[in-house]
């Protein structure tokens, strides 16, 4: 069987978009938002609905979050997406302690080849310039990015 | 004598307080790490405390990864010890941990209003007809330190203005603290026996644990009262 790839976003209910200050060190003068996301992408051989499942009750609050696809874009009104995560050889602890519980599941019905975090900000504003949110949300010792534009609405 | 249980996680840090907490209001206190935890160890206790601190480090949701270990190692048998008369109490991130056990009304704790950790001291009032055997010993209004990220209750549409008409939350924030639905500090079920809370009670134990050298409030601090009337409720 070939190992298939879901990729899998998470958003909160209850999130606004926010002040892009609190993401930045320095201020900018443009009343730019923003607002966070999770992305799950995981690499699996097995039962697509038993990762479903598994994703559910692991990864998303029903009260608080929603789930969807992460191929696409949670926010399309966005100006940009900075999206990031680890470097492949860092540590990334909440992936360790999602495959520490997944391990030890006896029979799960699917096997998890390959995880990989990502966060994803969506920031909003005419003229949104990524430079000042890459410069102070990544860490160029431990974190890949990339910064997809998206058509404005 | 009452003894308690308390469960301890990677990252839980607040057991050690919450247990000379328990002792100084007359239980016998254990701290048991997770990992030797099974069925059998709510055969001793009548109180199960699920302490603060940062389980798991917070990862995915607070309290996620310590409810689902916690599920798998226990099944139903947590449920049926509260059926028989046990109580359960969850502090801070053991609130957050209980909140997602099917214990508590359903709610969910999520990032504080202001998008920042907080770590400071809240007024709080009691609320409702019902009242928790955990406040049983407090006056209706009073103050506790808070410090957390994720300490925001929210719930389905609705459900807040119900639980504090209900009295299922019984300990209400006295100001606009973290952004909580409907003000919700606290929550308890039907029985009133399961509580679950943001503040810390057992860091105000002491008069001495106040900010203000001067308090005098009450003889001891509000904490010890509330496992004071915890203790006289399962005593009594």
């Amino acid at each position: 069987m070939m190992p298939t790839t879901r990729s899998f976003e998470i958003t909160g209910l209850f999130d606004k978009e926010s002040d892009c200050h609190k993401l930045l060190y320095a201020p900018v003068s443009h009343p730019w938002t923003y607002r966070e996301t999770v992305v799950y992408n995981v690499t699996f051989e097995g039962e697509a609905g038993a990762l479903e499942a598994f994703v559910g009750r692991v990864l998303v609050d029903p009260i608080s979050q929603a789930m969807q696809d992460g191929s696409g874009s949670a926010f399309p009104a966005a100006a940009f997406v900075l999206e990031y995560g680890m470097k492949g050889g860092a540590l990334d602890l909440e992936k360790e302690t999602i495959l520490n519980y997944y391990r030890a599941l006896p029979e799960p019905g699917f096997n998890i080849q390959k995880l990989v975090l990502r966060r994803r900000v969506y920031v909003f504003g005419e003229g949104a310039d990524s430079a000042p949110f890459v410069k102070d949300v990544c860490n160029p010792a431990i974190h890949t990015w990339e910064v997809k534009q998206q058509a404005a609405a | 004598m009452p003894h308690a249980l308390l469960i301890k996680f990677p990252g839980t840090n607040c057991d050690a307080e919450t247990a000379r907490a328990l002792e100084a209001a007359g239980f016998t206190a254990e701290v048991l790490p997770v990992a030797l935890l099974d069925e059998s160890a709510l055969d001793r206790t009548q109180l199960v405390v699920f302490s603060g601190g940062f389980s798991y480090g917070d990862y995915v949701m607070s309290g996620r990864i310590a409810q689902l270990i916690t599920k798998n190692k226990l099944g139903d048998r947590l449920r049926k010890f509260v059926d028989d008369g046990g109580y359960a109490l969850g502090i801070c991130n053991g609130f957050q941990i209980l909140a997602q056990m099917d214990l508590l009304p359903k709610a969910s704790l999520i990032h504080n209003a202001s998008g920042r950790f907080m770590c400071r001291w809240v007024p709080l009032k009691k609320n409702g007809s019902k009242v928790s055997p955990f406040l049983s010993a407090l006056p209706e209004q009073f103050e506790l330190p808070v410090a957390h990220a994720e300490g925001r209750v929210v719930t389905m549409a609705g459900d807040a203005a119900g639980y504090v008409k209900s009295g299922l939350a019984p300990l209400l924030y006295g100001a606009d603290v973290n952004g909580s639905t409907e003000g919700i500090a606290g929550l308890q079920d039907e029985t009133g026996r399961v509580f679950g809370l943001m503040p810390h009670p057992e860091r105000f134990l002491f008069k001495a644990d106040h900010y203000d050298p001067d308090w005098s409030g009450a003889e001891q601090g509000w904490g010890y009262y509330f496992f004071k009337g915890a203790f006289e409720a399962m005593t009594a």
